[in-house]
């Protein structure tokens, strides 16, 4: 185990303190002058292959170009033996080498045993001859590699949930397989930021300019799988990379390595998943992963994306899908009868014992599903605290006992298809180029738009969660030719949509909120920019003929110096309807009516439709038609758009 | 009337954008303490962030995947309060396994199937060909394996062990 970071008790500690005293009496071995002439000699070498040069060493020490050098990402200084190693590669392979034959310890190991994936590759190419360096056992590592026992690894991406369209920026790990059949028994490894902050600008703030420390873990993977799977109701994919015995090995002396070692965290792209491609690196650095995408000019890095590039790498074959508990009960519940899921309901409200299953003239296997999931369901709402531990207990070895009479049924859970897999879905970035007419002015417009991240609910649905957007700094430009101008149409700065269906079992609360400037009809008859915040929430259903319908209540603020009291601020609904009419054609059609009752009291209707075709992974075609009436002012638009994923 | 109004839409207002959309994860949950020991038995499961309570806290939770306290290398989840079972007291592995899957388990056991229990076989070195009769012996004693609400480590693990085929 690497550290027993909880749980040693007393007679361990002392059994440490012994150790430390026993150190500290042996006498520390003094460095002959023939040790230190190997010492330099290595170091000479070193220097004359232009080792510091070399494409591993930048990999092992993260080291990225900056200006006329090179910097490592990593900002913890313990993570070099050389004080100007972040910035100097060849001061820090001389430092590191010296350090090879140092009995100092550094975080209670020797450095050869603390930068063991620096010592095998330096062995390696310098032919070190280890009886030569001060004898080391490197307990704790080799401790820690025979817990683990690298076999293969395998790409972790814990997807998005239903409600929280956000989570698809979610997370990226990567499990290390050992000698189990069970992949519950392999270790998993993340980089996350470590924070204890609860004031959320604060949080907000920190993220984005890196003032976290993030910080690689490794836990057993059945925790991560309870975390996400059981707690978080997100789906897991599971992609086996196609790594060696030996190069999965290289990559945990790398992760052994990083154990407590720090680096600013960046949410948007010195992330997790960006992070983690240097474990992949580490293990096979014929693959430069961390170079492209920091050098392809975007400022952020996207889970999703990370592992597009990983497969573009071909390092990805196959993919494992592991459905969340919720997902789990909508599979169960998919292949039962309306009256055995009110049964089935009954029983998690305690109206019907499960006793009284056994009973039922229905048969074997649908009183055993029925039970199945009761069981789900239990948990998963023990898990959102909606059910008091003593209860749960009761209730769940109630419904398993007599669960346990019903004998084994057919796992028919695989037949259900898995959704798309995240990768399979556009690129998260969108250009559009579009042309239209807008009855204002009665003139053709042209216009471009760019978006930074991420799928909104029209995009084409394809490795995203259907009803879900997240925008990220979406802004548009229009050209009229009528009066030939060119004008800033709309800069959201975010544009979140959560549209969450209610069914029997869950009872979701569908939102949107979005920020940014946009052109607005004045009482003038004319658009003029606003700065607009626009939260809402509401139920969300789904129909097989109507697809997913939706209404919100909603409030509306509207900032702009053309207002009188240069503000509005309104009350009022929207209800829409979202319709996938087949695969590659969608439809939204949607109303919303705001009654602005404080600073420039006015009224805005607005109706629209919009469709989107789907052409390929990347493109798709769009078409929108709305028409609104503000402050007694009518406008129509409609507008032809081409919209490529980058 | 009409100040009444502004004065309740701007609280709506300020309400769900702040503090909602930049609730911050409380700090209590966290994946950090995932992994402490807060118990040998049945539902010794812990809080992550209610992943709906806060809806636009967890987005921007999901973007900086922070995680509070000491999240590191810890590996195992520990078991040492717990009284150890007396066929596989040094089977570590097994121990914190258990304790940390209890009520996955369960549920397998029940059902006769399941990656939970197929997991807790292979740390039992139940033979592959004896895992059927293993699972059916377990299914059979449900009852007696998990014989209360209040069943911890060590009785599940040696209740298991005394249905276990013989080799």
């Amino acid at each position: 185990m690497f550290t027993k970071v909880y749980g040693a008790s007393r007679p361990v500690y002392l059994f440490f303190a012994f150790l430390l005293l026993l150190s500290f009496v042996s006498p520390s071995r003094a460095v002959f002058a023939e040790d230190s002439a190997y010492r330099e000699d290595l170091v000479k070498r070193a220097k004359e292959m232009r080792l510091f040069e070399d494409r591993y060493w930048d990999v092992l020490l993260h080291y990225k170009r900056s200006g006329s050098g090179k910097k490592s990402l990593i900002t913890d200084p313990r993570f070099f033996l050389s004080p100007s190693g972040k910035k100097d590669p060849g001061a820090e392979l001389d430092a590191t080498i010296r350090g090879f034959f140092s009995e100092e310890n550094k975080d209670e190991e020797p450095p050869r045993c603390r930068f063991i994936a620096r010592y095998t590759w330096l062995k390696e190419k310098l032919g070190i001859d280890e009886t030569r360096l001060p004898a080391t056992a490197c307990t704790k590592f080799n401790e820690a590699l025979a817990s683990v026992n690298p076999k293969s690894a395998v790409l972790i991406f814990p997807a998005a949930h239903l409600n929280s369209p956000a989570s698809m920026f979610g997370h990226t790990l990567i499990r290390i397989n050992g000698d189990f059949q069970s992949d519950l028994l392999s270790h998993a490894v993340s980089y996350a930021a470590i924070t204890d902050d609860s004031n959320g600008f604060l949080y907000a703030f920190k993220g984005l300019f890196g003032l976290y420390k993030g910080y690689y873990s490794i836990l057993p993977y059945y925790e991560k799988v309870k975390e996400y799977n059981d707690m978080e109701r997100r789906d897991i994919w599971e992609y086996p990379l196609n790594l060696s015995e030996a190069e999965t090995r290289k990559m945990l002396l790398h992760i052994w390595e990083l154990k407590e070692i720090y680096s600013d965290y960046y949410f948007f792209d010195e992330n997790c998943s960006y992070e983690l491609l240097f474990l992949i690196e580490a293990a096979r650095p014929s693959v430069d992963m961390t170079g492209p995408l920091r050098d392809r000019m975007r400022f952020w890095v996207i889970p999703p994306d990370t592992i597009r590039v990983v497969r573009e790498d071909g390092l990805i074959e196959k993919v494992k899908y592991r459905p969340s508990q919720a997902m789990r009960v909508q599979m169960i519940a998919s292949l039962m009868e309306d009256e055995d899921q009110k049964i089935v309901l009954a029983i998690v409200k305690k109206a019907v014992p499960p006793q009284a299953v056994p009973g039922m003239s229905i048969s074997n296997e649908r009183k055993a599903r029925i039970l199945d999931l009761a069981t789900e369901l239990l948990q998963y709402k023990y898990a959102r605290r909606e059910l008091e531990k003593d209860d749960y207990l009761k209730q769940f070895l109630a419904v398993l006992n007599v669960r346990s009479t019903l004998g084994t049924q057919a796992n028919d859970l695989q037949s259900i298809p898995q959704p798309s897999q995240p990768e399979e879905g556009h690129r998260s970035g969108r250009m559009v180029l579009g042309t239209g007419y807008t009855t204002l002015g009665k003139s053709l417009f042209t216009e471009v738009g760019w978006r930074a991240a991420f799928h909104d609910v029209l995009d084409p649905d394809a490795g995203y969660i259907e009803g879900g957007q997240i925008d990220f700094f979406s802004l548009r430009g229009r050209y009229y030719f009528q009066e030939n101008t060119l004008r800033l149409q709309s800069f959201r700065i975010v544009d979140i949509v959560s549209l969450s269906p209610r069914d029997m079992f869950f009872k979701p609360i569908s939102w949107k909120v979005n920020t940014g400037f946009d052109r607005e009809l004045f009482r003038d008859g004319q658009e003029h920019l606003i700065y607009r915040v626009n939260p809402g929430g509401g139920f969300a259903y789904q129909n097989r003929i109507l697809g997913l319908y939706y209404g919100m209540v909603e409030t509306d603020l509207n900032l702009s110096g053309g207002l009188k009291d240069d503000f509005a601020l309104g009350f009022g609904a929207s209800a829409g309807i979202i319709k996938k009419i087949t695969d590659s054609w969608k439809i939204h059609l949607s109303a919303r009516s705001i009654y602005y009752e404080a600073g420039d009291v006015h009224q805005s209707m607005k109706a629209s439709l919009t469709q989107n075709f789907r052409i390929s992974t990347n493109n798709s075609v769009s078409l929108s038609l709305w028409r609104e009436k503000t402050f007694y002012e009518y406008q129509s638009e409609a507008m032809l758009g081409w919209n490529y994923y980058f | 009337m009409k100040k009444t109004f502004v004065v309740a839409v701007l609280s709506v207002l300020f309400v769900f954008v702040v503090s909602s959309a930049f609730a911050a994860p409380k700090k209590s949950s966290g994946s950090g303490r995932a992994h402490k020991n807060v118990g040998c038995g049945l539902g010794t499961l812990l809080w992550q962030n209610n992943a709906d309570d806060s809806i636009l806290s967890q987005s921007l939770q999901a973007t900086t995947n922070g995680t509070s306290g000491n999240q590191t290398f810890g590996i195992t989840t520990g078991t040492s309060d717990c009284d150890q079972p007396s066929n596989f007291a040094k089977n570590d592995r097994l121990n914190e396994f258990v304790v940390a899957n209890m009520d996955n388990l369960a549920k397998d056991i029940a059902k006769g199937n399941g990656e939970t229990l197929a997991t807790f076989a292979e740390l039992m070195q139940i033979p592959t060909e004896k895992r059927a009769e293993f699972y059916q012996n377990l299914q059979t004693n449900f009852a007696k394996v998990f014989s209360s609400e209040h069943v911890v480590l060590a009785s599940v693990v040696d209740n298991a062990a005394a249905v276990a085929p013989k080799n």
